[in-house]
């Protein structure tokens, strides 16, 4: 019984409605199933009564009200398409016509020119225009329809607005804008980015960034959120841009990061055609970055995808069949002894890969040399970091917390939902506090930015702990703050009822990281925040979890806990003998060579000779020439397959395939079984996921059920520590003269099983510059340097090549490099000189 | 208290010294209506002729006193005479009327324009009373009372002439009191729409909200509209009075002037009245020991039309495109920041201090019922006596435009009211009177106080033109029957002009017009189609004129017009030969011209030398003629 206090009586068309307070008019009638005309209202933003076309008459109330506007009274009495309401809003409809393109909203061979398309004709086609990728989609066809227009009365003016195709990700072709305002107030409210604003007036009014910027000087963050809203077909994703309609959806979790985002990707027929945010409130709430909204079509659907085995035949590819592929891995495999084998796996396949992965290592080889690279990645600071993740909090803890600490977090492109989090959070009064050493997404949005030289955010997290602990002297370091400022936020991080350090991945290569890795977990605990740490490898705590590292056993317990390995043998029915060599992925051959080494999406840094006599590379895209595996073997990608991830807050969160792998490419489990059958291991007869997970979750707890997993947070804790990567290139003295540059050098952050995005979709490459020297555009003209030169970077332990990029972000006398491997990962950063390569 | 008390006294007495004194005065209007006709210059010679003479006098730059016309005005107060105005000054006439009068005891009266003192005052024999002039009689100063009498830049002449005294007597009221007088009193808001002053703030103080605000809306972008930048040029501190005055009143903790960027005169005025309005405990907290707190923002605005309507200055205040939205809810209730906010124009804050001074019943001697009190207007255009004028309401536009303003130069044709916003009537409305209601019957609307007088030289075609595209182009372009209509109607309307339209598109054009007034989102959408609606009611056969024959009365639409060359006149001077662009106009010397229409561009350039070229005989003729369509 609904409360009368709370419900409203009102009259729409002679017939009474109940309905409940505070509802505008348009919502009521969408309710009841009343068609109200509208374009520019829309779900998720606010009223903005800018299309006038939902115009109704109202007993009593001046004018026409627009129903999108209007709040429900008690007793209104509300026609909504009385004659005179209805020929309003069919010359409204038509003025919005008389600046569109219509021949598809209103010619005469509409229905007949989509039929005669199909036809195979030499000559040219006389009918049928294809200007507009939304047709068949289009809010204002649907309208035009419902209005039944058929001839504009006006002159048509066509706006020969040029087509905006400058930017990455999305075009944008202004004469089909209606100008309803959604992409604005899409970018303004519910990102509360404001790149998008009304520009100029009159019939000049356009949409677009201020000042005749593109998007990418403006600072858009290719969220695609206004694409998703516009009801024309002005803005349009590349990709997907003659695609048409999907046929269905499936809700997958995004692999591109660990925030773990639920996306529902938007299939037809046998291909993934695009993928939107799903409202899931526990992780990104209906918001994706750039990656997760733009970056999967491409990637899934890229020409180069391999398609079928493919084997090294007297330096030729040769494709084969997987009897063969399986049967040659087998017999290789079959002659190794456990030392004589090494298999590596990414951290971006679901729980289920990885856990069969190491099974197949520790059963069928007998060996205990399985690892993922994200040793390399985290290098020093490896254990550091995985410590942050006991403390750590979900996502949803920043919309509560008073103060947020970040650190090494630009949430522009990469985790942009995280950034939506954090400007909500300040639109609610919290407190940001960011810590960043170039010009970043925060800078001009947090409260506070912390400059400091790359590394020295060391000093400023250990005076914070030291000022939290009470430590009697705890003097602030030198930063581009005065240290009355700093005191005054390591007191407001002491007071503040509740705090949140976010920790993103560009704090984790310097030589001191573990340091401040270490301080933060200090500060953490002195303050009692919560920690967020965003780990790069959307699976790394699966990883962890599932044992794929020669230290760890399923469950995420030491290979030396006899009880467990007492559990295992148990359950895979087999005797091992497991004990840590000291051997990891830093050092494969381990002094002598291997025999087999099988790469399960993973690839070794180009230019690099495997160590090993055979190469199985198993993965998406074929491996860098320069690596020239034995055998090659067609996985899926992760649209393609079925199973779990473990996101950054440590929730299970399901994977749902929704199309095939491309040709005969297998998902890695399945491969994995058909060649451990063929070795005539036992324990590996899986026909679907589900077994795995169930055989899986006996050994790991949390894990249960297949289909709908917890989805709960879990801070994560590791029983012992990790090997660290020992590093080849020790520490160097910072002050020093001859080398006046201090180089950052950043390992690949925006990959899919070792390749990076940009290599394989078109929009990554204008936004992650891999292998470019960032330099200040100062420092580049003292040095006479102009974008694009080739300048040799010199430093006492490397000599390398890069073309400069300018890049304002970056302060003097600092470089930065995203590199495509981790080899350089070392002490960063390094002092380094640079001269113009002539040649 | 005490302490302004004892100012005002003060003031008082330096006031009355000032009037009384040996010191004569010399009152120069130097509002930007008289700095444009050169009031500096004149301010500049008059300092000169006094050093020249070693004459000491009180020289008191002032706001507007409203014969725009005549300025600059330089006025004279010596003792023992009454104060004298002398218009159309020049440096030279400056210097002359010093010496004449300061060194030689002549009052000049060729060169008076009137004088301020008691009728028959023998001294200035030959002088008319000013306020007996005919531009003058029939107007009531309430609101511009101060504009022209005192020095706007220094609150002790404000203090001296009652000011401050509404807002004390506010104090004394309270706000509940205060709303009730303002209510009694029948003020309706001076911004063009007439919404009682009293229940707009009744919705505010009603409403519930833990900050108020109060906007002073400066906004004046009408063309031909000067009247709030005049009166805050002439009597800044009666405004400011007002916003005390009615922020008490609602309740409000903060105050905005939102005011054009390019109003540099009135914004300093505003900005040294703040300054004093400081120093002597008016603003800031607890304002003369009232226990009320109040402090004034002032914002400049970039100078879009629209954001005169109350959301988009809201908008524009908040730093947001200004851009209206949609009411309810009305700004009353969700205003500025989302706060209860009330909006008020100049006039209507200036209005305040005379009716809480005075009480309702005062107010309501002025005006007829419904229609309380008086109302500024800028009357321009084609017409004898131009200028700021303050009339009662209820007053007929023909007393206006014949009593005050003297008619129209050539044969009156009609008089747009409201700026773009408003209708032009025709002369059968000339007994029509301003009243709220009356105007909007008419199709017009009151507006907030621009009043163009057009002549037969005026065509009303395009005259609509005009506004269409002035408001086409201010559109914000939220909604599309004003971003796309107007823009359709400016097409149709040059069409029009061009002579190319057939009788269809007064039809469309008409549907048009009525689909924009009703299907718009804000105020400047709602009446964009008022100058067309009306000159197709009023003005009808011109349209037909244009479309059936090919005929623009006014000689005024460029495609419809010859120019020719009378030879009854033409002296041969060559004047036009030498200025035409495109060697249309051929002719020797001594002989008379003749016009080649191939070539003619019809720039005017040979007209306008022809008739005020002292050697020129006014020979060329621009006339539509008559065809067939």
């Amino acid at each position: 019984m609904r409360n009368q206090n709370t419900t409203v009586n009102v009259i729409i068309d002679n017939k009474p409605y109940r309905v409940q307070k505070g509802l505008t008019i348009l919502q009521v009638a969408e309710q009841f199933n009343i068609y109200i005309p509208t374009l520019c209202s829309h779900k998720d933003l606010s009223p903005f009564g800018g299309c006038r076309l939902c115009i109704v008459e109202v007993e009593g109330m001046r004018n026409f009200p627009t129903a999108c506007t209007t709040p429900v009274e008690d007793g209104m009495i509300i026609r909504t398409h009385t004659a005179q309401v209805q020929s309003i809003r069919k010359e409204i409809l038509q003025l919005f016509l008389s600046e569109h393109t219509s021949s598809c909203l209103i010619c005469d061979e509409k229905e007949e020119c989509k039929q005669y398309l199909g036809t195979i004709r030499k000559a040219g086609v006389t009918t049928g225009c294809r200007y507009c990728p939304k047709d068949g989609q289009c809010e204002l066809q649907e309208v035009v329809e419902k209005l039944e227009i058929h001839e504009i009365e006006y002159p048509i003016y066509y706006r020969n607005l040029r087509v905006e195709k400058e930017d990455p990700f999305y075009d944008r072709d202004y004469n089909l804008c209606i100008l309803c305002g959604r992409c604005v107030r899409m970018c303004q409210e519910v990102r509360l980015a404001n790149v998008l604003a009304f520009k100029q007036r009159g019939r000049q009014t356009i949409i677009g960034p201020a000042y005749a910027r593109t998007h990418l000087e403006a600072g858009c963050e290719f969220c695609g959120a206004c694409v998703s809203v516009c009801p024309t077909g002005t803005l349009y994703e590349k990709a997907r841009k003659w695609e048409g309609i999907a046929e269905r959806e499936e809700v997958t979790t995004c692999a591109f990061c660990g925030v773990g985002c639920q996306i529902r990707l938007q299939i037809k027929g046998s291909r993934v055609i695009g993928s939107l945010p799903a409202d899931d409130p526990l992780v990104n709430n209906g918001q994706l970055c750039v990656k997760g909204r733009f970056c999967i079509t491409e990637l899934v659907n890229g020409p180069a995808r391999l398609h079928q085995p493919l084997k090294k035949f007297n330096g030729l590819e040769v494709e084969i069949s997987w009897e063969e592929a399986v049967a040659l891995a087998a017999e290789k495999l079959s002659r190794c002894s456990p030392e004589e084998f090494a298999l590596l796996v990414s951290p971006n396949c679901t729980n289920e890969d990885l856990y069969l992965a190491q099974k197949f290592s520790r059963v069928v080889m007998g060996s205990n040399q399985v690892d993922t690279p994200a040793r390399l990645f985290y290098g020093a600071a490896l254990n550091a970091y995985l410590a942050l993740f006991k403390k750590s909090v979900p996502l949803r803890e920043v919309s509560r917390a008073s103060t947020i600490l970040c650190l090494g977090l630009d949430t522009r492109f990469g985790r942009s939902v995280v950034g939506v989090e954090l400007r909500r959070a300040m639109h609610r009064g919290a407190r940001v506090v960011t810590v960043h050493p170039r010009e970043h997404s925060l800078a001009l949005t947090a409260h506070e930015w912390i400059r400091p030289l790359p590394g020295e955010e060391e000093k400023i997290l250990q005076f914070f702990a030291r000022f939290s602990a009470g430590t009697a002297k705890a003097v602030p370091p030198e930063t581009n703050l005065p240290a009355e400022r700093l005191e005054e936020i390591a007191r407001e991080l002491k007071e503040s009822p509740q705090t949140v350090i976010l920790v993103g991945p560009e704090v984790l290569h310097y030589s001191n990281s573990a340091e401040i890795l270490t301080a933060v977990k200090q500060l953490a605990d002195h303050i009692r925040a919560g920690v967020l740490p965003l780990p790069t490898q959307n699976n790394l705590l699966g990883s962890l979890l599932m044992g794929t590292y020669p230290e760890l056993l399923p469950g995420g317990y030491s290979i030396a806990d006899r009880n467990r390995t007492n559990e295992i043998q148990k359950v895979w029915k087999k005797e091992l003998s497991l004990r840590s060599n000291g051997w990891n992925v830093a050092n494969l051959s381990n002094g002598k060579p291997l025999k087999v080494l099988y790469l399960i999406g993973e690839t070794l840094p180009p230019g690099k000779k495997a160590p090993a006599e055979f190469v199985i590379f198993q993965n998406i895209y074929p491996a860098d020439p320069s690596l020239s595996p034995d055998l090659t073997l067609p996985a899926a990608a992760f649209p393609e397959t079925d199973g779990t991830f473990v996101n950054g807050e440590g929730r299970i969160q399901r994977v749902r395939k929704g199309v095939n792998p491309p040709g005969n490419a297998l998902p890695d489990w399945e491969i994995l079984c058909r060649i451990a059958r063929k070795m005539g291991a036992k324990g590996f007869d899986f026909s679907e996921v589900r077994e795995i997970h169930q055989e899986m979750a006996a050994l790991v707890s949390g894990f249960r059920d297949f289909k709908h997993p917890s989805r709960e947070a879990r801070p994560f804790a590791l029983d012992r520590e990790l090997q660290l990567p020992g590093s080849r290139i020790s520490p160097v003295n910072l002050s020093d003269r001859k080398h006046p540059f201090l180089l950052i050098t950043a390992p690949l952050e925006h990959a899919y099983r070792g390749f990076p995005l940009s290599a394989h979709v078109e929009g990554a490459r204008v936004i992650f510059t891999e292998e470019v020297l960032h330099m200040n555009p100062e420092d580049a003209k003292k040095a006479r340097l102009e974008e694009g030169d080739k300048v040799v970077v010199t430093s006492e332990h490397f000599k390398k090549v890069w073309p400069v990029k300018l890049t304002p972000e970056l302060s003097r006398g600092i470089l930065q490099v995203n590199l495509l491997n981790n080899e350089l990962i070392g002490p960063n950063p390094y002092p380094v000189r640079i001269r113009k390569s002539h040649v | 208290m005490n302490s302004l008390a004892e100012k005002i006294s003060l003031a008082r007495q330096k006031w009355l010294a000032l009037n009384t004194g040996k010191t004569p005065i010399i009152y120069i209007g130097s509002a930007t209506c008289g700095r444009a006709a050169g009031a500096l210059e004149v301010l500049e010679a008059v300092r000169e002729t006094l050093k020249k003479h070693r004459l000491k006098a009180y020289i008191m730059p002032v706001g507007c006193i409203g014969p725009c016309y005549l300025e600059p005005l330089m006025d004279i107060k010596r003792a023992g005479y009454p104060r004298i105005c002398y218009g159309s000054v020049t440096p030279e006439k400056a210097r002359r009327i010093i010496e004449g009068f300061l060194l030689g005891d002549d009052p000049l009266p060729e060169l008076a324009v009137g004088h301020f003192g008691q009728k028959g005052d023998s001294s200035v024999e030959g002088i008319p009373r000013f306020f007996d002039l005919p531009m003058l009689k029939p107007q009531v100063r309430v609101v511009l009372r101060n504009c022209g009498f005192i020095d706007p830049e220094n609150i002790d002449h404000y203090l001296a002439n009652d000011g401050y005294q509404g807002l004390l007597r506010a104090f004394t009221m309270g706000p509940e009191a205060v709303i009730e007088e303002v209510g009694e009193a029948g003020l309706r808001g001076r911004g063009g729409a007439g919404f009682p002053t009293a229940k707009k703030w009744r919705i505010c103080r009603n409403a519930s909200g833990d900050r108020k605000y109060l906007i002073c809306n400066v906004s004046e972008g009408d063309p031909g509209a000067f009247m709030n930048r005049s009166l805050i040029e002439g009597d800044p501190h009666c405004v400011m009075e007002g916003m005390l005055i009615a922020a008490y009143a609602i309740g409000a903790s903060h105050g905005y002037i939102y005011i054009n960027s390019e109003y540099h005169l009135a914004i300093a005025r505003l900005k040294k009245a703040q300054e004093q309005m400081r120093a002597y405990g008016l603003l800031g907290k607890n304002i003369l020991d009232s226990g009320f707190d109040f402090d004034i923002t002032i914002k400049e605005g970039a100078g879009a039309f629209v954001c005169g309507e109350e959301t988009a200055l809201i908008g524009s205040i908040e730093g947001r495109r200004g851009m209206p939205r949609s009411r309810p809810p009305f700004p009353a209730v969700s205003g500025l920041f989302g706060k209860p906010t009330v909006i008020n124009n100049v006039e209507t804050l200036g209005t305040l201090p005379n009716i809480l001074r005075n009480g309702a019943a005062w107010y309501r001697q002025f005006g007829v019922k419904g229609n309380y009190g008086t109302k500024t207007f800028s009357l321009v255009g084609s017409i004898r006596r131009g200028g700021l004028i303050e009339v009662p309401l209820g007053i007929k536009l023909r007393e206006i435009i014949f009593d005050i303003g003297g008619g129209s130069w050539k044969k009156f044709k009609g008089v747009q009211t409201g700026g773009p916003s408003g209708g032009c009537l025709s002369e059968e409305f000339l007994d029509l009177p301003v009243e709220y209601e009356s105007m909007a019957a008419a199709g017009s609307i009151m507006g907030s106080g621009g009043m163009i007088v057009l002549d037969e030289d005026t065509c009303a075609v395009d005259l609509a033109l005009y506004f269409l595209h002035f408001t086409q182009k201010e559109s914000c372009g939220k909604c599309s029957p004003c971003r796309v209509g107007t823009w359709h109607m400016v097409t149709i309307l040059e069409k029009i002009t061009r002579g190319q339209a057939l009788a269809e598109d007064l039809s469309q054009l008409q549907i048009l017009a009525e689909t924009v007034k009703r299907a718009s989102l804000c105020g400047l959408g709602q009446t964009a189609p008022n100058p067309v609606l009306t000159t197709l009611r009023y003005f009808r056969a011109e349209y037909l004129a244009h479309i059936k024959e090919k005929y623009c009365s006014a000689a005024v639409c460029k495609e419809l017009v010859e120019y020719s060359i009378d030879p009854e006149k033409c002296n041969g001077c060559q004047q036009c030969v030498a200025v035409c662009p495109t060697d249309a106009i051929k002719g020797a010397r001594a002989e008379v011209h003749r016009i080649d229409q191939y070539r003619c561009i019809k720039c005017k350039a040979c007209y306008e030398i022809c008739r005020y070229d002292p050697l020129a005989a006014n020979a060329i003729i621009i006339s539509s003629r008559r065809g067939v369509a």
